[in-house]
């Protein structure tokens, strides 16, 4: 008897503006678009099964950008399809400025007892280069009014933004532990093809944080931030005790997962899948009732095993020998031992005998090292 | 056999691009050598790399049946390439032609290596028959073009023919200019038989295919024939003609051109310029033959993975079977392993060379950055020959450092002389004289080093002509130059497979450009990369390749890990033709940088 999986992830493709960096799934300025969605979303998400989530995590887009009633309909018909309760943890991604009371209502009505924020900074001049439409100042009345409707509050934060110095990043994680969220993650800006950012990158109106100051500013975050409290337990997340984020925990592990709407990626089976990115596309399918999906992958056991290296090694508890060869079916040395023991050589790794992970220096050439053992 | 008076060898000289394959295809086309079913383009080019570039590499002969005032002639086309590089086969072709047609763009004109060509068929006595073609082309210069022929090559333009061969406009013009002005064949059937070898190719099935010009006597299937400058002999198993499919036939008789299969099965046996005669029956004298074509280019070629030694070793022992100007030998690189040192007959050729290696063979390569041969004169007597860079001996035991001189002309606008001028003193070269041909265009001369040929000069003057200048070049001799080995360091290791032969004067630049495109080749690593160019002890330029300090992803697209592990994938692939040299990863591109200098130089 196979096991269903029991997190879920939802994707909610609407913004009111699409910021400069973000290379997202995502439709701006098309509220109209939301009743069409919850059509589709009906029609994707599977009938009803009693089985009680573990995880629950709706993510953009923005989630919160519907409108309070549009967004107490989502949750009506995810009621219809899943069924979760205190123990299941429903994280819901939001936008700061979205947070009134009435939102804020809703969201608690239906259960969800994580925010996670898109605070992204704490001065005004990271804010304007990353075209968000909250001030800093506005940031403390909302973290805290949010914090008191559902206490679990966590919020993002981006390093390396052009401009942005040692002391205002420093500033920004101050203020977010001062604000006594539960949870942080720390997010080195990228540059993707296809964003404003990077064709501004490459016209020369923007520039790149020199790659010594964002490793500072890195390095910052996973030296103070322990000191106050936060563990660091992946490559970007940093916790309270307690307060890890169990449905990212799900992807890092291997464990299966189900996901909806446009452009997400669901893991189920042994195979991954990934629902067409447009969002039009999608509604147009769901219209259709055509299938979404426009990515299919079977993973051997070689591929199932890189994979779990790079999403496993993120975790600071890093990969252990006989749960990987549980989860895969191959042996860890057997599929990369030579490259194992010439990253550990370099410093890059520990390697205890029963579980290999990421050394700080590590840390900071995750990509690399990810690389090394494809 | 033919009646001689009704033959006529003919081959045709034009520039790349000027419409050779496709005139030559018309007239196998009209003269109904073939139908217009089995026509497809470039007919006579039978390498994909010749249909790929639109260029001919290797001669090729074909006999066209052609009936005039119901007389039936045999009129054998030798086709010749149009590249600098395989100038010697040119003349192989001519010497077994009586005229040539001498093709030119009605809009682009007179170009260098049209001169070099239509200067080797004069002085081979051959009858010249202008030819403008595209003469349909919405812009033509058509009075400009006949006054750079006759300023530029001497021919008189009176009666210049005027044909699109693309549209198929004066066809018939053509076909009575070769049978009124090229001379029949003279000869005599009875006289020993002299044949000449004009070139060979190797046929999987067959063996050797020798291609020949019958000059005196009459050869004949089962005769049992002798090869004056290899000294052996053979019995013919077949005889015939080009149509353009091998045809065979009983005997060829003075000026007729086709082909011999002996049963030698190796390409190498076949001394092209070599005299066929009867065994029994020799003729007194072989023929003039050929000078043997000479390889100015050399560079290393090495399998990245070391196991493929052996599979390239066969690859390239499979592309010496059908080109005997192309030869390797095995050598060995500190840096590169076991590998092979090839040489070609110029850059061209090696390029040829290089694709269809990659085409057809499947080893990956690392080829190092092309040089020339040098010369070294040692203290306390005795002579080198230097085609790799690693052979220098130590500056103190050289007495003189030689390298080839090329007589190089340049047809360019006139506008352009100012900047090429500048280009080839940049070069080392010494200016000779400019010729003016007509109001907007010009002939200039210089003797440059071959090296600095070589060295991307023919994409700079591309470059600074917008594509309107052409080049073409002999090698002159040998002089004496200040010249050094520079070579570079990696993480304070010498490299050998990047080392070069540069002119003093020059060694700092170069260097300095060098390890500057070192630099944007090898991709960071873990820790601090120094790249410096030496000479002897001295280091004359330096860049450093700064560590890699962070290189991590933070956010990771929600599920979507597949998405990752491609981008993974793709940064891994670029890693492919890498090589290790202790901690350092090198990439192929980055041997070739000596090459490729960019602005810098």
């Amino acid at each position: 008897m196979h096991t269903l999986p029991t997190s879920v992830y939802v994707h909610v493709p609407f913004c009111q503006h699409r910021c400069g960096y973000c290379d997202f799934t995502l439709i701006a300025g098309r509220d109209d678009l939301v009743p069409r969605y919850l059509a589709g979303l009906a029609k994707e998400l599977p009938p009803s099964h009693g089985v009680i989530l573990k995880t629950l995590f709706l993510g953009g887009g923005t989630p919160t950008h519907p409108q309070p009633a549009e967004l107490a309909q989502l949750f009506e018909l995810l009621r219809s399809r899943f069924a979760w309760n205190l123990t299941t943890e429903v994280t819901v991604e939001a936008n700061p400025l979205d947070l009134n009371e009435s939102r804020l209502e809703v969201l608690k009505n239906a259960g969800v007892n994580r925010l996670s924020l898109g605070v992204q900074a704490f001065d005004d001049q990271s804010l304007v280069i990353l075209e968000r439409n909250h001030a800093a100042n506005d940031l403390a009345g909302i973290i805290h009014r949010s914090q008191g409707v559902i206490p679990n509050v966590s919020v993002d934060l981006i390093f390396g933004v052009p401009g942005q110095t040692l002391p205002q990043w420093q500033e920004s994680l101050a203020r977010a532990v001062e604000m006594g969220v539960t949870h942080l993650s720390t997010y080195g800006l990228t540059f993707e093809h296809g964003t404003a950012f990077w064709n501004r990158l490459s016209r020369g109106e923007l520039s790149r944080t020199p790659e010594d100051l964002e490793r500072e500013m890195y390095a910052f975050a996973m030296e103070w931030l322990p000191a106050q409290g936060y563990m660091q337990y992946e490559i970007s997340s940093f916790a309270r005790p307690g307060y890890q984020c169990q449905h990212n925990h799900v992807y890092w592990s291997g464990d299966p997962y189900l996901a909806y709407g446009p452009g997400a990626s669901r893991y189920v089976d042994g195979r991954r899948e990934t629902n067409i990115r447009s969002v039009l596309g999608w509604l147009d399918r769901m219209e259709q009732g055509e299938s979404p999906v426009a990515e299919r992958e079977t993973l051997d056991a070689r591929a199932r095993g890189h994979e779990l290296l790079y999403v496993g090694l993120r975790r600071c508890a890093g990969v252990e020998r006989y749960d990987f060869q549980q989860r895969t079916g191959i042996a860890l040395d057997d599929l990369v031992g030579p490259a194992l023991a010439k990253l550990v050589q370099q410093g890059l790794l520990v390697d205890d005998g029963k579980r290999v992970s990421l050394t700080m220096e590590g840390r900071f050439l995750a990509d690399m090292v990810a690389s090394e053992l494809l | 056999m033919f009646d001689q008076r009704f033959v006529r060898n003919f081959s045709i000289i034009a520039h790349i691009d000027h419409g050779k394959s496709t005139l030559a295809d018309q007239l196998l086309l009209k003269s109904g050598t073939i139908d217009q079913r089995d026509y497809r383009e470039q007919l006579l080019d039978d390498l994909d790399v010749e249909r790929e570039r639109g260029i001919t590499v290797k001669a090729r002969a074909v006999a066209l049946s052609y009936s005039h005032h119901g007389q039936a002639y045999e009129l054998n086309l030798i086709d010749t390439p149009g590249h600098v590089d395989f100038h010697y086969e040119v003349s192989r072709s001519l010497a077994a032609c009586e005229g040539a047609l001498l093709l030119v763009d009605a809009f682009q004109g007179v170009q260098a290596q049209t001169v070099a060509n239509a200067y080797a068929a004069i002085n081979g006595n051959l009858e010249i028959i202008p030819v403008i073609n595209k003469i349909d082309l919405p812009v033509t210069r058509i009075p400009e073009v006949m006054e750079e022929i006759e300023s530029v090559v001497g021919l008189p333009t009176d009666d210049c023919l005027k044909v699109s061969a693309k549209a198929g406009l004066g066809i018939d013009t053509v076909f009575q200019a070769i049978i009124d002005r090229i001379p029949a064949p003279s000869g005599k059937p009875d006289a020993p038989l002299a044949c000449l070898v004009f070139d060979s190719k190797y046929d999987h099935y067959r063996g050797v295919i020798t291609y020949i010009r019958v000059v005196e006597g009459v050869v004949r299937k089962g005769q049992k024939i002798y090869f004056m400058k290899a000294g052996s002999s053979h019995e013919i198993l077949e005889i015939g003609q080009f149509k353009p499919d091998m045809v065979p036939t009983d005997e060829l008789g003075p000026g007729q051109v086709g082909y011999i299969i002996t049963g030698i099965k190796v390409l190498g046996n076949v001394h092209v310029g070599d005299t066929v005669t009867d065994f029994h029956k020799r003729c007194s004298v072989p023929l003039p033959g050929y000078e043997v074509p000479q390889q100015m280019v050399f560079c290393g070629m090495y399998p990245l993975d070391a196991t493929d030694f052996e599979k390239l070793r066969d690859e390239l022992a499979r592309m010496v079977l059908n080109d005997a100007s192309f030869s390797f030998a095995p050598d060995t690189s500190d840096a590169l392993g076991f590998g092979f040192r090839c040489g070609f007959l110029g850059m061209l050729h090696m390029e040829i060379i290089q694709q269809r290696l990659e085409k057809e063979a499947d080893v990956d390569l690392i080829q190092t950055a092309p040089n020339v041969t040098y010369q070294v004169l040692v203290r306390g007597g005795g002579e080198v020959q230097i085609d790799n860079p690693h052979q220098v001996p130590d500056s103190g035991s050289i007495e003189e450092f030689r390298e080839p001189i090329a007589r190089v002309n340049f047809i360019l606008p006139t506008e352009r002389i100012g900047p090429i001028m500048q280009l080839c003193s940049d070069r080392r070269g010494v200016y000779i004289t400019t010729e003016y041909l007509g109001q907007n265009r010009a002939q200039l001369f210089y003797d440059l080093p071959l090296a600095e040929i070589v060295f991307d000069l023919y994409d700079k003057l591309k470059s600074i002509t917008q594509g309107y200048g052409t080049m073409n070049y002999d090698i002159t001799g040998y002089r004496a130059a200040d010249l050094v080995k520079m070579d570079i360091l990696v993480k304070g290791e010498k490299v050998d497979a990047l080392a070069s032969i540069v002119h003093r004067s020059q060694a700092e630049r170069r260097g300095r450009a060098l390890v500057r495109r070192l630099k944007e080749q090898i991709s960071r690593h873990q820790f601090e990369i120094p790249i410096q160019a030496a000479i002897g002890a001295r280091v004359i330029a330096r860049e450093t390749i700064s560590a890699m300090r962070k290189d991590v992803t933070a956010k990771c697209y929600g599920g979507d890990i597949s998405r990752k592990r491609k981008l993974l994938e793709k940064q891994k692939e670029g890693k492919k033709r890498m090589k290790q040299f202790g901690a350092v990863e090198i990439p192929q591109k980055a041997f070739l940088a000596v090459l490729d200098t960019g602005s810098d130089d």
